[in-house]
């Protein structure tokens, strides 16, 4: 089983928002307050315990191992045959309208069943969701690391304009990929003793950057509520054991 | 003064079209895009036609791929054949959909209705807008003579009626303020030393391999051109070492190794201390030296009382930093880039001096023409269509009094310095400037002192704009002529002549839109009215067709290449066989010329006065998602940066009781004020700067995301000095305080200024 992921190297970014720009034109997101798949957040110049910094909080959804966005969604689960785009293996599994696709690890919205209630924007702890409430029928809508694309063989939009090749992109299950290198050189994740859901984008810079990202951003509060039934009971007593 | 022959250099020996494919394996799986044709209903941007051209969101011009579905224009994307960008572009490169589709578009021709600068207009035909120009450039040029006509110009759209103004004859043809208030000093310090434009439209320095980088000032990262940025980016992440001076803390400095936040004004101070420091301790090149350059040791002479300890008082920095920062630098050389800098129109005075200081640092580390160091540009074949431009040679006959006379070293480049047009517009003197032509230019927000422009303005017989957006120049104009956008039309070939140079093509990737037609369309037209014989082409792509011919090749040739050919670089020389392109092959550190017009043949310091009690120095610069005041109105880019903030030093900000996000106005020396705008409260500053970004504040209101957003710089210089070299205009001349309520906050003076340096004088009413 794969599970993709990002690392974003702060030292090569500028902040230059092509990321944020691109993922608005590959995925035709409208402008309206909060509607973003993808952001880049400015932090700084603030001191910090190593010195100045004038950073970056190029966001996007986490892909989360433990995502409490699919576990409040409240729509009915169904069975579902997944099939890999890598090897064209298949795999049944019960899903509610958001899920984790279980070959890439990718978390998905099945726009056909998404009611538009909301919860699962409510619940995301980095605020990665939201409703697009253009559509006759609102529908949550977020980053899917371009699953479409990706299974096309084509790489991320915000990857494919990245200025500074600053977005490494790509398998954690495979330890010779470039990401797992940099997990394993230490690049870090958006997560604090509150929420450690587990986060599949991870962040790499000067020690000052990444304090004040760490600082700024890392989300200190439960946004969601533990959900009793649902089909994935053992990553939700997980999820609980961790919070 | 002698003229300086530079454009013989890019014309020297010309590089056969080697097209060599240097295409980078950058993906992360292999593309499986399908190429020219658009292909069934793929989710994204997957499956559309793409469309080779060239960006022009601003003029670094990045080969593009224009992505088509169902003849709507969805995505822009890097072309990948270009070996400078390959698949990426900047924001503004990526938001060039919603030029293109903004609701605010110039749609028909418009003639003026109400005053000039209300914007009451009334739609008008082609014809009827043709000829009152032509009309009018006619009459007044009768009445009062050809330099009665004056340009001002920027960008592709701008070159064809360029044409016309120099076959009508003036003088004033290019007032480029892209010259006149951005390059133009460092531009005449490297010509005049090194014999070509290091810095002008591009920047010809080596980060990419350099050991080591110097940047006075330039913000890139928040000044974006991919791939001077990328180059930066590459020569960090192979380990080069990066001291970065300016007075704020900008994305560039954040990676530095070594930041020197300088007092503004002081420059010139340091490197002057640096170069006498580099010759004192031998850390210099001697032999580079000794075979590439005049000078030296009348340099040695004139530097030799700049002492670090005496520089670190000026500059107000620990001299330990500065002493640490040289030997970081000289370790490194040659393989250092001193960064020529860009927007170099700061000071007035010294302006010119300061990037000559830089040459002079650059040339004895021997950081000239090798890995890491200033580079010579690939030359790249060109080829010239009759119809490109007017096909009669037309003598341009220079007036009794030329306002070209004040400044002996603008002569090699086309154009008036601008601030003399405008001068000249309002008194009429040494002649009469009674019509204006602008194209591609927002003059209100890039000339400073726009309340002047507006005065010299309202003198016009004539005044007309061709223009993409209802913006500033469109409401001050007579007649407005809507052009078609970079995605909408051919307009040129282009070559890059950096360390990845390439030829590519502009051509339209979507059709014009209502009635906009194309800048060789509206040059033809009007040529036509005024009997000139100019752009005889049927159209645009005759004369690309033409010119590529002379080059072997042609449309149908470079789109099968996916539109771009790669050329192979030839960046570097021998230490021993330099052969600058000057006159005598070397390098000019003591300019001979500039002594016979009585300025410095060395850079010497002359301060720049210091801010009066109670004022801080306005300084601005770039935001990396928006180009000047152009892109303010573009619906992704507004929704990414909306408006700027006066970043405003925390202790000074804690001292008058401000806080992070309060709404502030800010009001000049002259006390000119600005919208309200919020403060970013920061240590990133220093106290005795204020800090707006540039191009916001918009005064029309047809651009309805734009207009009003934030505070315009421009708005707040009103107070310039004349550089007495090409004439170019100061902006970091100004000083601001706060107005918080009707409350004037008075800028307490945190960082004492010693007795050499001067104090603004404010005029009391
Ligand atoms: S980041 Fe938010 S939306 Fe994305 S998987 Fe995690 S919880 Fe869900
Ligand atoms: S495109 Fe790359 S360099 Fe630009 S902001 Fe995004 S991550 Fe940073
Ligand atoms: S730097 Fe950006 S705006 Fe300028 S030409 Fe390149 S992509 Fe276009």
């Amino acid at each position: 089983m794969s599970q993709y992921a990002m690392v974003i190297d702060l030292d090569r970014c500028v902040g230059c928002h092509a990321c944020a720009v691109a993922c608005r034109a590959e995925w035709k997101v409208p402008v309206e307050e909060g509607y973003r798949r993808n952001w880049v957040k400015r932090i700084g110049p603030v001191a910090t315990p190593h010195g100045l910094s004038y950073t970056f909080y190029p966001g996007l959804c986490n892909h989360c191992d433990h995502p409490v966005c699919v576990d409040v969604c409240p729509v009915d689960p169904e069975e579902r045959t997944f099939k890999s785009f890598k090897d064209g293996r298949t795999k049944k599994m019960t899903i509610k309208a958001t899920y984790k696709e279980p070959f890439t690890g990718i978390v998905l919205i099945d726009k056909e069943r998404c009611i538009g209630c909301g919860a699962c924007v409510e619940a995301c702890p980095y605020h990665a969701r939201y409703l697009d409430e253009t559509l006759d029928e609102p529908k949550a809508d977020k980053c899917t690391f371009c699953f479409e694309r990706i299974s096309r063989g084509e790489v991320p939009a915000c990857v494919k304009t990245c200025i500074g090749d600053a977005r490494i992109f790509g398998d954690l299950s495979d330890p010779n990929s470039e990401v797992s290198k940099l997990v394993k050189a230490g690049a870090r994740r958006l997560e604090s003793k509150v929420v450690k859901i587990g986060p599949n984008v991870y962040w790499k810079g000067k020690k000052k950057d990444i304090h004040a990202l760490m600082s700024a951003f890392a989300p200190m509060e439960k946004t969601w509520e533990e959900v009793k039934n649902g089909p994935d009971r053992l990553r939700r007593s997980l999820i609980k054991a961790l919070v | 003064m002698k003229r300086r022959d530079f454009l013989k250099f890019s014309a020297s020996t010309a590089l056969a079209l080697a097209a060599l494919d240097m295409d980078k394996k950058g993906g992360f799986f292999k593309a499986a895009t399908s190429y020219a044709k658009e292909t069934g209903s793929l989710p994204g941007s997957l499956g559309a036609k793409e469309v080779p051209s060239v960006c022009e969101m601003c003029f670094w011009r990045c080969p593009i791929v224009g992505k088509v579905k169902g003849g709507r224009l969805v995505k822009i994307e890097g072309n990948p054949k270009s070996p400078a960008n390959g698949t990426r572009v900047c924001a503004r490169g990526n938001s060039g959909v919603q030029l293109v589709y903004d609701p605010d578009r110039l749609k028909y021709p418009l003639k003026r209705m109400g005053e000039r600068g209300e914007g009451k207009w009334a739609k008008i035909s082609w014809d009827e807008a043709l000829d009152e120009v032509a009309h009018n450039m006619d009459k007044v040029r009768k009445k009062y003579g050809p330099h009665a006509l004056a340009y001002f110009d920027h960008g592709a759209s701008a070159e064809f009626t360029r044409e016309i103004f120099k076959a009508l004859g003036t003088e004033n043809y290019s007032s480029e303020p892209a010259f006149f208030q951005c390059v133009g000093p460092v531009a005449i310090a490297y010509l005049n030393t090194m014999g070509f434009v290091v810095s002008g439209t591009r920047q010809y320095i080596d980060m990419a391999n350099a050991k080591a980088i110097l940047l006075v000032a330039s913000h890139i990262g928040e000044n974006v051109h991919v791939s001077h940025v990328r180059e930066f980016i590459e020569g960090l992440s192979k380990g080069a070492k990066l001291v970065v001076v300016d007075p704020r803390f900008s994305a560039a400095a954040n990676k530095a190794d070594i930041y020197l936040p300088i007092r503004p004004g002081t420059d010139t101070a340091l490197l002057l201390a640096w170069i006498n420091y580099v010759i004192q301790h031998g850390l210099y090149e001697k032999e580079f030296v000794e075979r590439n350059c005049i000078g030296f040791d009348k340099v040695r002479a004139a530097v030799k009382d700049y002492t670090l300890e005496w520089a670190a008082k000026i500059c107000d920095l620990d001299v330990k930093d500065i002493e640490a920062a040289i030997k970081l630098l000289a370790e490194n050389r040659p393989h250092v880039a001193v960064h020529p800098g860009r927007h170099s129109t700061w000071y007035g005075t010294g302006d010119v001096e300061r990037h000559h200081a830089l040459s002079i640092l650059a040339s004895i580390f021997g950081a000239v023409g090798q890995k890491g160091g200033i580079y010579f540009p690939t030359p790249v074949k060109k080829a010239h269509a009759h119809c490109a431009a007017c096909s009669e040679e037309h003598e341009i006959e220079e007036p009794d009094v030329s306002l070209r006379d004040n400044f002996p070293f603008v002569e090699p480049l086309p154009g008036t310095p601008t601030g003399a047009i405008i001068e000249a517009t309002l008194t009429g003197k040494p002649y009469p400037i009674r019509l204006w032509g602008i194209n591609g230019v927002n003059i209100i927000q890039t000339i400073p002192d726009p309340y002047k422009t507006m005065e010299a303005i309202k003198k016009l017989d004539f005044i007309y704009c061709e223009e993409m957006l209802p913006g500033e120049t469109a409401i001050w104009s007579d007649i407005v002529l809507p052009s078609a956008t970079y995605l909408e039309r051919y307009d040129a070939l282009y070559a890059y002549d950096g360390l990845t140079p390439y030829l590519t093509v502009r051509q339209p990737v979507i059709d014009p839109p209502f009635e906009v037609k194309t800048p060789y369309w509206i040059a033809k037209e009007l040529a036509k009215r005024l009997g000139l014989k100019c752009f005889t082409c049927e159209n645009e792509r005759e004369f690309i067709e033409e010119e590529l011919k002379e080059l072997g090749n042609s449309l149908e040739k470079l789109n099968q290449k996916g539109g771009l050919i790669t050329i192979k670089p030839n960046p570097y020389r021998s230490p021993d066989k330099l052969e600058m392109p000057t006159e005598s092959g070397k390098i000019l550190l003591y300019v001979e010329d500039y002594e016979d017009e009585d300025l410095d043949p060395v850079p010497r310091f002359v301060p720049t006065p210091a801010p009066p009690k109670g004022y801080a120095r306005l300084i601005y610069g770039r935001v990396p998602v928006h180009t000047f005041s152009r892109t303010m109105n573009n619906l992704w880019l507004h929704n990414e940066w909306p408006e700027n903030h006066a970043w405003i030093n925390d202790q000074v900000a804690k001292k008058i009781g401000i806080k992070d996000g309060d709404e502030i106005v800010l009001e000049n020396q002259d006390g000119r004020r600005s919208n309200p705008v919020k403060a970013k409260v920061t240590p990133g500053i220093r106290p005795d700067c204020i800090y707006l970004p540039h191009g916001f504040g918009s005064k029309s209101k047809h651009l309805t995301k734009a207009y009003g957003k934030g505070a315009s710089d421009q708005f707040l210089i009103t107070k310039t000095v004349t550089d007495p070299f090409m004439g170019s205009t100061s902006k970091r001349t100004n000083f601001v305080r706060i107005l918080k309520g009707e409350k004037a906050l008075e800028i307490p003076e945190l960082r004492p200024v010693p007795k050499e340096i001067p104090r603004f004088e404010l005029k009391r009413a």
